[in-house]
Protein backbone atom coordinates (compact mmCIF):
# COMPACT_ATOMS: atom_id res chain seq x y z
CA UNK A 1 0.00 0.00 0.00
CA UNK A 2 1.53 3.07 -0.84
CA UNK A 3 -0.37 5.36 1.88
CA UNK A 4 2.32 7.93 3.11
CA UNK A 5 0.07 8.07 6.66
CA UNK A 6 2.28 9.68 8.55
CA UNK A 7 3.29 7.59 12.34
CA UNK A 8 2.90 3.61 10.66
CA UNK A 9 4.94 5.20 7.00
CA UNK A 10 7.59 6.42 9.03
CA UNK A 11 8.23 3.67 11.89
CA UNK A 12 10.84 0.94 10.85
CA UNK A 13 10.11 -2.53 10.79
CA UNK A 14 12.21 -2.72 14.19
CA UNK A 15 9.79 -0.78 15.92
CA UNK A 16 6.49 -2.36 14.69
CA UNK A 17 7.97 -5.55 15.05
CA UNK A 18 8.39 -4.71 18.92
CA UNK A 19 5.12 -3.38 19.00
CA UNK A 20 4.10 -6.89 17.15
CA UNK A 21 5.42 -8.80 20.08
CA UNK A 22 3.25 -6.60 22.35
CA UNK A 23 0.40 -8.08 20.86
CA UNK A 24 -0.54 -4.95 18.91
CA UNK A 25 -2.41 -5.97 15.67
CA UNK A 26 -2.16 -2.15 13.88
CA UNK A 27 1.94 -2.98 13.85
CA UNK A 28 1.24 -6.15 12.10
CA UNK A 29 -1.37 -4.47 10.00
CA UNK A 30 1.30 -1.72 8.70
CA UNK A 31 3.96 -4.35 8.13
CA UNK A 32 1.48 -6.02 5.94
CA UNK A 33 0.26 -3.03 3.89
CA UNK A 34 4.10 -2.29 3.66
CA UNK A 35 5.19 -5.97 2.33
CA UNK A 36 2.10 -8.24 1.67
CA UNK A 37 2.52 -6.81 -2.37
CA UNK A 38 6.06 -8.09 -2.58
CA UNK A 39 5.65 -11.69 -0.74
CA UNK A 40 2.40 -12.29 -3.15
CA UNK A 41 3.84 -11.46 -6.37
CA UNK A 42 6.48 -13.36 -6.03
CA UNK A 43 3.98 -16.09 -4.51
CA UNK A 44 1.68 -16.20 -7.20
CA UNK A 45 4.69 -15.86 -9.68
CA UNK A 46 5.68 -19.32 -8.96
CA UNK A 47 2.03 -21.12 -7.75
CA UNK A 48 0.06 -19.19 -10.27
CA UNK A 49 -3.33 -19.89 -7.89
CA UNK A 50 -4.46 -17.25 -6.06
CA UNK A 51 -5.74 -18.92 -3.25
CA UNK A 52 -2.68 -20.65 -2.72
CA UNK A 53 -0.46 -17.79 -2.95
CA UNK A 54 -2.89 -15.82 -0.08
CA UNK A 55 -2.63 -18.70 1.93
CA UNK A 56 1.62 -18.57 1.96
CA UNK A 57 1.23 -15.27 2.59
CA UNK A 58 -1.15 -15.37 5.61
CA UNK A 59 1.21 -18.16 6.90
CA UNK A 60 3.81 -16.36 7.14
CA UNK A 61 1.87 -13.20 8.37
CA UNK A 62 0.99 -15.21 11.04
CA UNK A 63 4.20 -16.54 12.17
CA UNK A 64 5.51 -13.26 12.30
CA UNK A 65 2.51 -12.31 14.54
CA UNK A 66 3.13 -15.68 17.02
CA UNK A 67 7.13 -15.54 16.57
CA UNK A 68 8.02 -12.15 16.74
CA UNK A 69 10.33 -12.26 19.59
CA UNK A 70 12.37 -14.81 17.88
CA UNK A 71 13.09 -12.32 15.29
CA UNK A 72 17.24 -10.81 15.98
CA UNK A 73 17.40 -7.93 13.73
CA UNK A 74 20.96 -8.26 13.68
CA UNK A 75 20.64 -10.95 11.64
CA UNK A 76 18.79 -9.67 8.92
CA UNK A 77 16.15 -8.05 7.68
CA UNK A 78 12.40 -8.95 7.42
CA UNK A 79 11.41 -8.19 4.40
CA UNK A 80 14.44 -10.65 3.47
CA UNK A 81 12.96 -13.43 5.56
CA UNK A 82 9.60 -13.02 3.91
CA UNK A 83 10.96 -13.37 0.66
CA UNK A 84 13.19 -16.57 0.87
CA UNK A 85 10.32 -18.05 3.49
CA UNK A 86 8.10 -17.20 0.77
CA UNK A 87 9.50 -18.51 -1.92
CA UNK A 88 11.05 -22.07 -0.13
CA UNK A 89 7.44 -22.67 0.92
CA UNK A 90 5.78 -21.93 -2.66
CA UNK A 91 8.72 -24.04 -4.73
CA UNK A 92 8.14 -26.93 -1.65
CA UNK A 93 4.33 -26.77 -2.54
CA UNK A 94 4.80 -26.52 -6.18
CA UNK A 95 7.19 -29.46 -6.13
CA UNK A 96 4.88 -31.22 -4.09
CA UNK A 97 7.54 -32.05 -1.23
CA UNK A 98 6.19 -33.09 1.67
CA UNK A 99 8.59 -31.59 4.02
CA UNK A 100 8.39 -27.93 5.08
CA UNK A 101 11.10 -26.45 4.65
CA UNK A 102 12.87 -24.72 7.75
CA UNK A 103 11.95 -21.15 8.28
CA UNK A 104 11.87 -20.09 11.60
CA UNK A 105 12.77 -16.69 12.35
CA UNK A 106 15.79 -17.70 14.09
CA UNK A 107 16.53 -20.60 11.64
CA UNK A 108 16.89 -18.28 8.32
CA UNK A 109 18.87 -15.46 8.46
CA UNK A 110 18.89 -12.96 5.23
CA UNK A 111 20.46 -9.66 4.35
CA UNK A 112 18.74 -7.51 2.16
CA UNK A 113 22.11 -5.02 0.38
CA UNK A 114 19.16 -2.38 0.65
CA UNK A 115 16.38 -0.90 2.79
CA UNK A 116 12.89 -1.57 1.55
CA UNK A 117 11.16 0.16 4.45
CA UNK A 118 9.84 3.10 1.75
CA UNK A 119 7.44 2.20 -0.92
CA UNK A 120 9.76 4.74 -2.64
CA UNK A 121 12.56 2.55 -1.98
CA UNK A 122 11.19 -0.92 -3.32
CA UNK A 123 9.87 0.89 -6.52
CA UNK A 124 13.20 2.19 -7.44
CA UNK A 125 14.56 -1.02 -6.88
CA UNK A 126 12.03 -3.00 -8.95
CA UNK A 127 13.24 -0.41 -11.70
CA UNK A 128 16.57 -1.60 -10.98
CA UNK A 129 16.44 -5.27 -10.90
CA UNK A 130 14.13 -4.95 -14.30
CA UNK A 131 16.88 -2.92 -15.77
CA UNK A 132 19.89 -5.54 -14.92
CA UNK A 133 16.87 -8.67 -16.25
CA UNK A 134 16.33 -6.91 -19.41
CA UNK A 135 20.04 -6.29 -19.85
CA UNK A 136 20.08 -9.83 -20.42
CA UNK A 137 19.22 -11.72 -23.93
CA UNK A 138 15.57 -14.09 -23.74
CA UNK A 139 17.70 -17.04 -23.05
CA UNK A 140 19.74 -16.07 -19.80
CA UNK A 141 16.27 -14.28 -18.51
CA UNK A 142 14.85 -17.70 -18.95
CA UNK A 143 17.25 -19.85 -17.06
CA UNK A 144 17.10 -17.20 -14.03
CA UNK A 145 13.80 -17.26 -13.84
CA UNK A 146 13.49 -21.47 -14.08
CA UNK A 147 16.29 -21.34 -11.35
CA UNK A 148 14.22 -18.30 -8.85
CA UNK A 149 10.66 -19.30 -9.55
CA UNK A 150 10.62 -22.48 -10.16
CA UNK A 151 13.23 -23.73 -8.30
CA UNK A 152 15.60 -26.28 -10.87
CA UNK A 153 19.17 -26.78 -10.25
CA UNK A 154 21.37 -26.55 -13.21
CA UNK A 155 21.13 -30.08 -14.35
CA UNK A 156 17.22 -29.82 -14.18
CA UNK A 157 17.22 -26.45 -16.14
CA UNK A 158 19.88 -28.10 -18.76
CA UNK A 159 17.38 -30.89 -18.90
CA UNK A 160 14.61 -28.41 -19.72
CA UNK A 161 15.98 -25.81 -22.25
CA UNK A 162 18.06 -28.43 -24.17
CA UNK A 163 21.88 -25.88 -23.34
CA UNK A 164 24.91 -27.80 -22.32
CA UNK A 165 25.05 -27.58 -18.44
CA UNK A 166 28.47 -25.07 -18.69
CA UNK A 167 26.12 -22.32 -20.78
CA UNK A 168 23.51 -22.61 -18.12
CA UNK A 169 26.09 -22.29 -15.26
CA UNK A 170 27.71 -19.64 -17.01
CA UNK A 171 24.24 -17.76 -18.02
CA UNK A 172 23.47 -18.04 -14.26
CA UNK A 173 26.55 -16.16 -13.16
CA UNK A 174 25.99 -13.77 -15.71
CA UNK A 175 22.89 -12.92 -14.14
CA UNK A 176 24.08 -12.66 -10.48
CA UNK A 177 26.88 -9.86 -11.99
CA UNK A 178 24.34 -7.89 -14.03
CA UNK A 179 21.99 -7.72 -10.94
CA UNK A 180 25.49 -7.01 -8.46
CA UNK A 181 26.31 -4.33 -11.17
CA UNK A 182 23.06 -2.12 -10.86
CA UNK A 183 22.78 -2.34 -7.05
CA UNK A 184 26.26 -1.02 -6.71
CA UNK B 1 34.10 -33.37 -1.20
CA UNK B 2 34.10 -31.58 2.14
CA UNK B 3 33.58 -27.32 1.26
CA UNK B 4 36.19 -25.60 1.30
CA UNK B 5 36.57 -22.43 3.93
CA UNK B 6 35.63 -19.59 3.16
CA UNK B 7 33.02 -20.95 0.72
CA UNK B 8 33.23 -18.34 -2.37
CA UNK B 9 30.56 -15.32 -2.52
CA UNK B 10 29.64 -16.70 -6.23
CA UNK B 11 29.03 -20.09 -5.26
CA UNK B 12 27.00 -18.94 -2.06
CA UNK B 13 24.86 -17.23 -4.09
CA UNK B 14 24.34 -20.24 -6.65
CA UNK B 15 23.37 -22.14 -3.69
CA UNK B 16 20.91 -19.60 -2.08
CA UNK B 17 19.63 -19.69 -6.08
CA UNK B 18 18.58 -23.57 -5.31
CA UNK B 19 20.90 -24.31 -8.35
CA UNK B 20 23.34 -26.49 -6.55
CA UNK B 21 22.24 -29.78 -5.99
CA UNK B 22 22.91 -33.05 -4.56
CA UNK B 23 26.62 -33.83 -2.67
CA UNK B 24 27.88 -30.12 -3.38
CA UNK B 25 24.87 -28.69 -1.77
CA UNK B 26 25.39 -31.22 1.02
CA UNK B 27 28.55 -30.63 1.91
CA UNK B 28 28.79 -26.99 1.52
CA UNK B 29 24.92 -26.66 3.73
CA UNK B 30 27.07 -28.57 6.40
CA UNK B 31 29.66 -26.23 5.97
CA UNK B 32 27.51 -23.53 6.82
CA UNK B 33 26.14 -24.68 9.81
CA UNK B 34 29.41 -25.06 11.90
CA UNK B 35 31.15 -21.94 10.33
CA UNK B 36 29.79 -18.34 11.45
CA UNK B 37 31.52 -16.43 8.54
CA UNK B 38 30.09 -18.64 5.93
CA UNK B 39 26.97 -18.12 7.43
CA UNK B 40 27.46 -14.53 7.63
CA UNK B 41 28.33 -14.48 3.90
CA UNK B 42 25.38 -17.02 3.01
CA UNK B 43 23.14 -14.34 4.82
CA UNK B 44 23.91 -11.64 2.29
CA UNK B 45 24.30 -13.67 -0.55
CA UNK B 46 20.41 -15.17 0.06
CA UNK B 47 19.51 -11.13 0.57
CA UNK B 48 21.23 -10.66 -3.05
CA UNK B 49 19.04 -13.60 -4.65
CA UNK B 50 16.07 -12.26 -2.90
CA UNK B 51 15.74 -9.25 -4.97
CA UNK B 52 15.17 -11.81 -8.44
CA UNK B 53 11.77 -11.47 -6.71
CA UNK B 54 11.50 -7.73 -8.30
CA UNK B 55 11.29 -9.61 -11.37
CA UNK B 56 7.98 -11.19 -10.19
CA UNK B 57 5.22 -8.87 -12.21
CA UNK B 58 3.83 -6.50 -9.51
CA UNK B 59 0.44 -7.47 -7.63
CA UNK B 60 -1.72 -7.11 -4.90
CA UNK B 61 -3.22 -9.76 -2.81
CA UNK B 62 -7.13 -9.28 -2.32
CA UNK B 63 -8.26 -6.78 0.77
CA UNK B 64 -10.23 -10.17 1.80
CA UNK B 65 -7.00 -11.35 2.51
CA UNK B 66 -6.03 -8.51 4.93
CA UNK B 67 -9.21 -8.85 6.88
CA UNK B 68 -9.33 -12.91 7.47
CA UNK B 69 -5.72 -12.07 8.35
CA UNK B 70 -6.71 -9.99 11.01
CA UNK B 71 -9.76 -11.94 12.32
CA UNK B 72 -7.12 -14.71 12.54
CA UNK B 73 -5.04 -12.75 15.27
CA UNK B 74 -7.95 -11.18 16.69
CA UNK B 75 -9.68 -14.74 17.60
CA UNK B 76 -6.11 -15.67 18.95
CA UNK B 77 -5.55 -12.65 21.20
CA UNK B 78 -9.58 -13.40 22.39
CA UNK B 79 -8.37 -17.20 22.97
CA UNK B 80 -5.34 -16.42 25.29
CA UNK B 81 -7.40 -13.32 27.01
CA UNK B 82 -10.12 -16.26 27.74
CA UNK B 83 -7.78 -18.83 29.07
CA UNK B 84 -7.01 -17.23 32.41
CA UNK B 85 -10.31 -15.84 32.70
CA UNK B 86 -11.99 -19.66 32.84
CA UNK B 87 -8.77 -20.37 35.58
CA UNK B 88 -10.10 -17.87 38.02
CA UNK B 89 -13.41 -19.57 37.48
CA UNK B 90 -13.06 -22.65 38.60
CA UNK B 91 -10.59 -22.02 41.47
CA UNK B 92 -12.87 -19.64 42.67
CA UNK B 93 -15.90 -22.31 42.61
CA UNK B 94 -13.86 -24.57 44.86
CA UNK B 95 -13.52 -22.79 48.18
CA UNK B 96 -17.56 -22.04 47.33
CA UNK B 97 -18.95 -25.27 47.66
CA UNK B 98 -17.10 -25.41 51.06
CA UNK B 99 -18.22 -21.95 52.35
CA UNK B 100 -21.97 -23.69 50.88
CA UNK B 101 -21.23 -25.64 53.52
CA UNK B 102 -19.97 -24.45 56.40
CA UNK B 103 -21.93 -21.53 56.56
CA UNK B 104 -25.45 -19.95 56.86
CA UNK B 105 -27.04 -19.28 52.92
CA UNK B 106 -27.00 -15.74 53.26
CA UNK B 107 -22.88 -15.62 53.83
CA UNK B 108 -23.05 -17.45 50.65
CA UNK B 109 -25.79 -14.99 48.85
CA UNK B 110 -23.17 -11.95 49.97
CA UNK B 111 -20.34 -13.50 49.00
CA UNK B 112 -21.83 -14.09 45.61
CA UNK B 113 -22.24 -10.89 45.50
CA UNK B 114 -18.99 -9.66 46.41
CA UNK B 115 -17.88 -11.74 43.81
CA UNK B 116 -20.14 -10.44 40.77
CA UNK B 117 -19.02 -6.49 42.35
CA UNK B 118 -14.97 -7.29 42.10
CA UNK B 119 -15.95 -8.87 38.63
CA UNK B 120 -17.70 -6.08 37.08
CA UNK B 121 -14.93 -3.43 39.04
CA UNK B 122 -12.25 -5.65 37.14
CA UNK B 123 -13.62 -5.64 34.14
CA UNK B 124 -14.12 -1.08 34.34
CA UNK B 125 -10.40 -1.70 34.98
CA UNK B 126 -9.63 -3.53 32.35
CA UNK B 127 -11.13 -1.62 29.85
CA UNK B 128 -9.58 1.76 30.98
CA UNK B 129 -6.26 -0.02 30.98
CA UNK B 130 -6.87 -1.26 27.62
CA UNK B 131 -8.23 2.74 26.57
CA UNK B 132 -4.76 3.57 28.52
CA UNK B 133 -2.90 1.36 26.20
CA UNK B 134 -4.65 2.89 22.74
CA UNK B 135 -3.92 6.52 23.95
CA UNK B 136 -0.07 5.57 25.01
CA UNK B 137 0.63 3.80 21.43
CA UNK B 138 -1.72 6.72 19.77
CA UNK B 139 0.61 9.08 21.48
CA UNK B 140 4.03 7.14 21.01
CA UNK B 141 2.97 7.33 17.02
CA UNK B 142 2.73 10.71 17.36
CA UNK B 143 5.68 11.64 18.79
CA UNK B 144 7.60 9.97 16.29
CA UNK B 145 5.79 12.11 13.62
CA UNK B 146 6.89 15.26 15.09
CA UNK B 147 10.71 13.92 16.00
CA UNK B 148 11.14 12.96 12.57
CA UNK B 149 9.37 15.85 11.30
CA UNK B 150 11.32 18.59 13.62
CA UNK B 151 14.90 16.54 12.68
CA UNK B 152 14.15 17.13 9.11
CA UNK B 153 12.83 21.15 8.93
CA UNK B 154 15.93 21.44 11.48
CA UNK B 155 18.65 19.87 9.45
CA UNK B 156 20.55 22.59 7.55
CA UNK B 157 20.98 21.25 4.04
CA UNK B 158 17.02 20.51 4.18
CA UNK B 159 15.21 22.12 1.07
CA UNK B 160 12.02 23.73 0.20
CA UNK B 161 10.14 23.43 -2.75
CA UNK B 162 6.47 25.16 -3.28
CA UNK B 163 4.30 23.68 -5.33
CA UNK B 164 1.14 25.36 -6.84
CA UNK B 165 -1.76 24.50 -9.61
CA UNK B 166 -1.05 23.47 -12.88
CA UNK B 167 -4.64 25.36 -13.46
CA UNK B 168 -4.08 29.43 -13.04
CA UNK B 169 -7.81 29.72 -11.89
CA UNK B 170 -6.87 27.53 -8.60
CA UNK B 171 -5.73 28.61 -5.22
CA UNK B 172 -4.39 24.60 -4.50
CA UNK B 173 -0.96 24.74 -3.07
CA UNK B 174 1.49 22.60 -1.51
CA UNK B 175 4.82 22.94 -0.07
CA UNK B 176 7.43 20.19 0.28
CA UNK B 177 10.75 20.23 2.33
CA UNK B 178 12.92 17.33 1.39
CA UNK B 179 16.66 15.99 2.51
CA UNK B 180 18.36 13.74 0.09
CA UNK B 181 21.17 12.92 2.39
CA UNK B 182 18.39 12.04 5.22
CA UNK B 183 16.16 10.33 3.04
CA UNK B 184 13.27 11.81 3.68
CA UNK B 185 10.36 13.87 2.21
CA UNK B 186 7.84 15.96 4.35
CA UNK B 187 4.61 17.81 2.11
CA UNK B 188 1.47 19.86 3.38
CA UNK B 189 -0.53 22.09 1.53
CA UNK B 190 -4.31 22.59 0.71
CA UNK B 191 -6.26 20.19 -1.72
CA UNK B 192 -10.04 19.98 -1.99
CA UNK B 193 -11.90 16.19 -2.20
CA UNK B 194 -10.11 13.98 -4.72
CA UNK B 195 -12.62 12.36 -7.07
CA UNK B 196 -14.73 9.19 -5.68
CA UNK B 197 -12.37 6.08 -5.77
CA UNK B 198 -9.13 8.64 -5.85
CA UNK B 199 -6.19 9.75 -3.97
CA UNK B 200 -3.67 12.41 -4.33
CA UNK B 201 0.22 10.51 -4.93
CA UNK B 202 3.34 13.25 -4.44
CA UNK B 203 5.85 12.75 -6.87
CA UNK B 204 10.09 13.04 -6.73
CA UNK B 205 11.01 14.10 -10.23
CA UNK B 206 14.87 12.96 -10.43
CA UNK B 207 17.57 14.71 -12.08
CA UNK B 208 17.76 11.60 -13.67
CA UNK B 209 15.31 8.43 -13.86
CA UNK B 210 11.40 7.71 -13.44
CA UNK B 211 9.55 10.03 -11.53
CA UNK B 212 9.57 8.13 -7.56
CA UNK B 213 6.66 7.88 -5.32
CA UNK B 214 6.44 10.11 -1.90
CA UNK B 215 2.69 8.40 -1.59
CA UNK B 216 -0.75 8.41 -1.74
CA UNK B 217 -2.91 10.56 0.40
CA UNK B 218 -6.23 12.11 1.08
CA UNK B 219 -6.35 15.78 1.47
CA UNK B 220 -7.70 14.52 5.70
CA UNK B 221 -3.86 13.88 6.27
CA UNK B 222 -2.45 16.90 4.10
CA UNK B 223 -4.40 20.47 4.86
CA UNK B 224 -4.68 22.42 7.42
CA UNK B 225 -0.84 22.26 9.10
CA UNK B 226 -0.63 18.59 9.10
CA UNK B 227 2.27 17.07 7.38
CA UNK B 228 2.83 13.91 5.28
CA UNK B 229 6.43 12.00 6.12
CA UNK B 230 7.45 9.50 3.42
CA UNK B 231 11.03 8.00 3.42
CA UNK B 232 12.94 8.89 -0.10
CA UNK B 233 16.08 7.00 -1.89
CA UNK B 234 19.23 8.73 -0.23
CA UNK B 235 21.32 10.68 -2.66
CA UNK B 236 18.59 11.34 -5.31
CA UNK B 237 19.10 14.93 -6.54
CA UNK B 238 15.27 16.01 -6.83
CA UNK B 239 14.32 18.53 -10.14
CA UNK B 240 11.15 19.13 -8.92
CA UNK B 241 7.82 17.73 -7.23
CA UNK B 242 4.40 16.79 -8.80
CA UNK B 243 1.04 15.48 -7.56
CA UNK B 244 -0.82 14.15 -9.56
CA UNK B 245 -4.59 12.54 -9.29
CA UNK B 246 -4.14 8.22 -9.00
CA UNK B 247 -6.70 5.18 -7.91
CA UNK B 248 -6.73 4.06 -4.82
CA UNK B 249 -4.02 3.15 -3.34
CA UNK B 250 -1.55 4.62 -5.61
CA UNK B 251 0.35 3.69 -8.89
CA UNK B 252 4.28 3.25 -9.47
CA UNK B 253 4.13 5.59 -12.64
CA UNK B 254 2.11 9.01 -12.74
CA UNK B 255 -0.98 8.10 -14.45
CA UNK B 256 -3.41 10.27 -14.15
CA UNK B 257 -3.76 14.37 -14.78
CA UNK B 258 -1.03 16.30 -12.52
CA UNK B 259 -3.01 18.91 -10.24
CA UNK B 260 0.29 20.34 -8.28
CA UNK B 261 4.12 21.01 -9.57
CA UNK B 262 6.97 22.81 -8.70
CA UNK B 263 10.56 23.49 -8.59
CA UNK B 264 13.65 24.48 -6.84
CA UNK B 265 15.23 27.53 -7.83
Amino acid sequence: MNRAQGTENGASDWSLLGRVVRKDESALAALYDRYSGLVYAESIRILRDTGAAEEILQDLFFQIWRTAEKFDPERGSLPGWLLVAARNRCISRLRRRDSRPNDELTETSVVLPCNLESTAAQNQLLGRVKKALGSLPNGQREVVELAYFEGMSHSEIAGRTGAPLGTVKTWIRTAMDALKRELT
Amino acid sequence: MSAQHPIREEDLELLALGVIDGEECRDLRAHIASCAECAGNFAAAQGRVALFAFAAPPQNPSSGARERLLEKIRAEKASIAKTPSEKLTLSAARPAIRWWNSFWIPATAILAIATVLLWINDRRMDDQLQRMREAEQMFEGEMQHQRALVSLLAAGDTKAVSLSSTQKISNDWARVHYNSRMGMVCYTGDLPAPPPHKEYEMWIVPMVGNPISAGAFMPASFNKGRACIAKMPEGVTCKSFAVTIEPMGGTSRPTGPEVLSGAEF
